[in-house]
């Protein structure tokens, strides 16, 4: 399971939490495992659909917003709720901006079998944080319930 | 007096708190706080905090207010009430929320506890069914896209000629349901698809939908209750909380991008990004108000739909028309959301986020009905306790631009209360009060538990005594549902 915890102090009326990570992949990967977590229970879902999606963007925090983003996207404009993620984030030397390449797999939510947990409204930019703390990757980020 | 901020808060009143312009660079007004002692002194330092950073935005008028029921949130604090110059001020997303024109909604009835108590499990079972909630609900109205655009610039009246509610309905919501210069045109595809199939959903977080009752006992001012429409008597009403579900997030979020590449173009720097704001006539902000208008219209029409569930529920769990059961809206009001309003000093662009328009009587906005009473302002308790209905005063339409409190504000945090209680023994606990709830996500109805709210009667006293708002009845829940 890659590794993310929730603040509590935050945010009181909403969610919280921090994730880390060895690579950007990683911590990409680990805060994704977050948003789901909040959103539901994972291990109610089965990887029974899968969505790829790509981004591009100036920096990683850029990144690391819009790929959450989608995944609160995708919960509302297509009825989904992921399971797990796989990701591949890169630096384009050529310019200094970042890929990101993702696999997610779930499957529609179904009321009956899984356990939902809070509706995510947002991503939000409030104390939104991605640096590297020594060899590891950290992320803050809340979000609005 | 022990304060969550090392700012110098100043007594105005027993009810009114001012941090002077002194306190931090850049304030332009002063920032006041509508509390007494005791909710002063349990307000988080968010409060503080963000409350003057709201004074320091350009163009803003007179102070930059909380409610009593304020707390932390993204930007401007939940209770947050600011008026902006059309001209020289801006308009912030943050200053609305993400929730755009999350609302409250009350239904009265002219059955009673007696009528309704032994017919309660199937009720809520009927309208647990009929009005989804929860994570990525969808609703049983299916559109197409330029029929949704039609709810964008039509709210509630778009319902309404489609047969989802009366025609008098419109009248007793605010705007009858609809403001004018609603612009799909600003809309992003994202914020369509993520709330085309949502209307008539609840949501989840603190959003619900409560069977209450009016007890006599509890009814503080008879006369103004009985013109609302609430005769005491153990009455039957039904309160709603929802607003524009993941479309209005969507239009939150897509903004809060644009204004953050606009604001250096206009000079603005501001002291928290969530506080992203444009001039209120820059294109970027008149595509904004447009856009956000669509939000609210389609935060009317999504509690609309709900209301014509309700009243198909109890039209079949009583076997009698919604209308023989005299299920009348009482009244409709938004508390996330900027309007252009009119004062003393003019035009303002006033922007409530967690607070209530409290306008008081005789102010050309309100129908007839309750031009002498002043408007109609709901405001719901937890799930535990109590809700309220109030009216609007002229004292608010000079202190707080026609504002006032929204709810009672949560004072511990989701984890907390889940760690306190589980969402199953809640049920069981609320089952012998008396109170039976129907939800969704267990540990979702454990967050929303009543001790991790404030008690919202302090918070009522507060604005009754203060004046900007008069209590006329409390409301005690029977029957909840959420997400």
């Amino acid at each position: 399971m890659a590794p993310f915890r929730f603040l509590e102090e935050v945010a009181l009326a909403d969610a919280a939490f921090e994730a880390t990570g060895d690579t950007p992949s990683d911590l990409f990967q680990a805060a994704a495992q977050a948003v789901i977590e909040t959103l539901v229970n994972p291990a109610t879902l089965l990887p029974t659909c899968r969505k790829t999606i790509e981004h591009r963007a100036p920096d990683l925090p850029a990144l690391l917003f819009d790929w959450l983003s989608d995944i609160v996207y995708l919960k509302d404009a297509e009825g989904l709720l992921f399971k797990d993620t796989t990701v591949v984030v890169q630096c384009d030397r050529s310019d200094g901006s970042w890929t990101l390449h993702a696999t997610l797999a779930g499957e529609p939510i179904d009321p009956a079998r899984h356990e939902l947990r809070a509706d995510v409204k947002a991503v939000t930019k409030h104390l939104f944080d991605v640096r590297q703390d020594g060899r590891r990757w950290v992320a803050r980020v809340v979000l609005d319930i | 007096m022990k304060l969550n901020t090392a700012m110098t808060v100043n007594r105005i009143s027993d009810e009114v708190w001012e941090i002077p312009v002194t306190e931090k660079p850049g304030m332009v007004v002063p920032a006041r706080i509508y509390a007494t002692e005791q909710i002063l002194t349990s307000m988080d330092s968010g409060v503080f905090e963000q409350v003057t950073n709201v004074a320091c935005l350009p163009g803003i008028r007179r102070y930059a207010l909380c409610m009593p029921d304020g707390h932390w949130g993204y930007g401007f604090p939940i209770g947050g009430v600011a008026a902006f110059d059309p001209h020289e001020g801006v308009i912030s997303p943050g200053g609305v929320g993400y929730d755009i024109n999350c609302g409250m909604r009350l239904i009265r009835t002219d059955l009673t506890l007696e009528d309704v108590r032994p017919r309660l499990e199937p009720l809520m079972t009927e309208l647990f069914r009929k009005v989804p909630a929860g994570v990525g609900s969808t609703g049983f109205v299916r559109v197409n896209r330029q029929e949704f655009e039609e709810v964008m610039r039509k709210g509630a009246r778009w319902c309404v000629a489609r047969g989802y509610g009366w025609q008098q309905d419109l009248e007793r919501i605010e705007e009858q349901g609809c403001i004018p210069g609603a612009d799909p045109s600003k809309i992003s595809d994202q914020a369509v698809k993520r709330g085309i199939n949502q209307l008539g959903t609840l949501g989840s977080g603190n959003h619900y939908l409560e069977v209450q009752v009016a007890a006599q006992e509890r009814i503080f001012d008879r006369e103004t209750a009985a013109k609302l429409g609430v005769t005491g008597h153990d009455q039957i009403v039904v309160m709603v909380h929802c607003g524009s579900r993941g479309f209005g997030h969507q239009v939150a979020s897509d903004y809060l991008k644009v204004f953050e590449k606009a604001m250096p173009r206009y000079g603005i720097s501001v002291k928290d990004q969530q506080l992203a704001c444009a001039p209120f006539r820059s294109p970027e902000g008149q595509d904004y108000f447009a856009a956000m208008n669509c939000a609210a219209n389609s935060a009317f029409a999504n509690r609309q739909v709900i209301t014509h569930q309700i009243r198909e529920a109890f039209s079949s769990v009583f076997g009698r028309p919604a209308e023989a059961m005299g299920m009348e809206i009482v009244y409709d009001v938004a508390h996330n959301i900027a309007k252009v309003e009119r004062y003393e000093e003019g035009e303002l662009v006033v922007h409530r986020k967690g607070s209530t328009r409290a306008f008081g009587p005789n102010r050309p906005e309100l129908p007839d009905r309750y031009k002498e009473t002043g408007q109609p302002v709901i405001c719901g308790g937890s799930m535990e306790t109590g809700s309220y209905l109030l009216v609007g005063t002229d004292r608010a339409m000079h202190e707080t631009f026609g504002s006032t409190m929204h709810g009672s504000g949560r004072t511990m945090s989701r984890a907390q209360a889940k760690r306190s209680i589980r969402g199953e023994q809640l049920k069981k606990d609320m089952a012998q009060r008396g109170i039976i709830v129907k939800a969704v996500s267990m540990s979702g109805l454990a967050e929303e538990a009543g001790f991790a709210y404030k008690n919202i009667s302090d918070v009522v006293e507060t604005v009754d005594r203060a004046g900007i708002t008069r209590k006329v009845a409390e409301l005690r829940p029977i029957g909840n549902i959420k997400g």
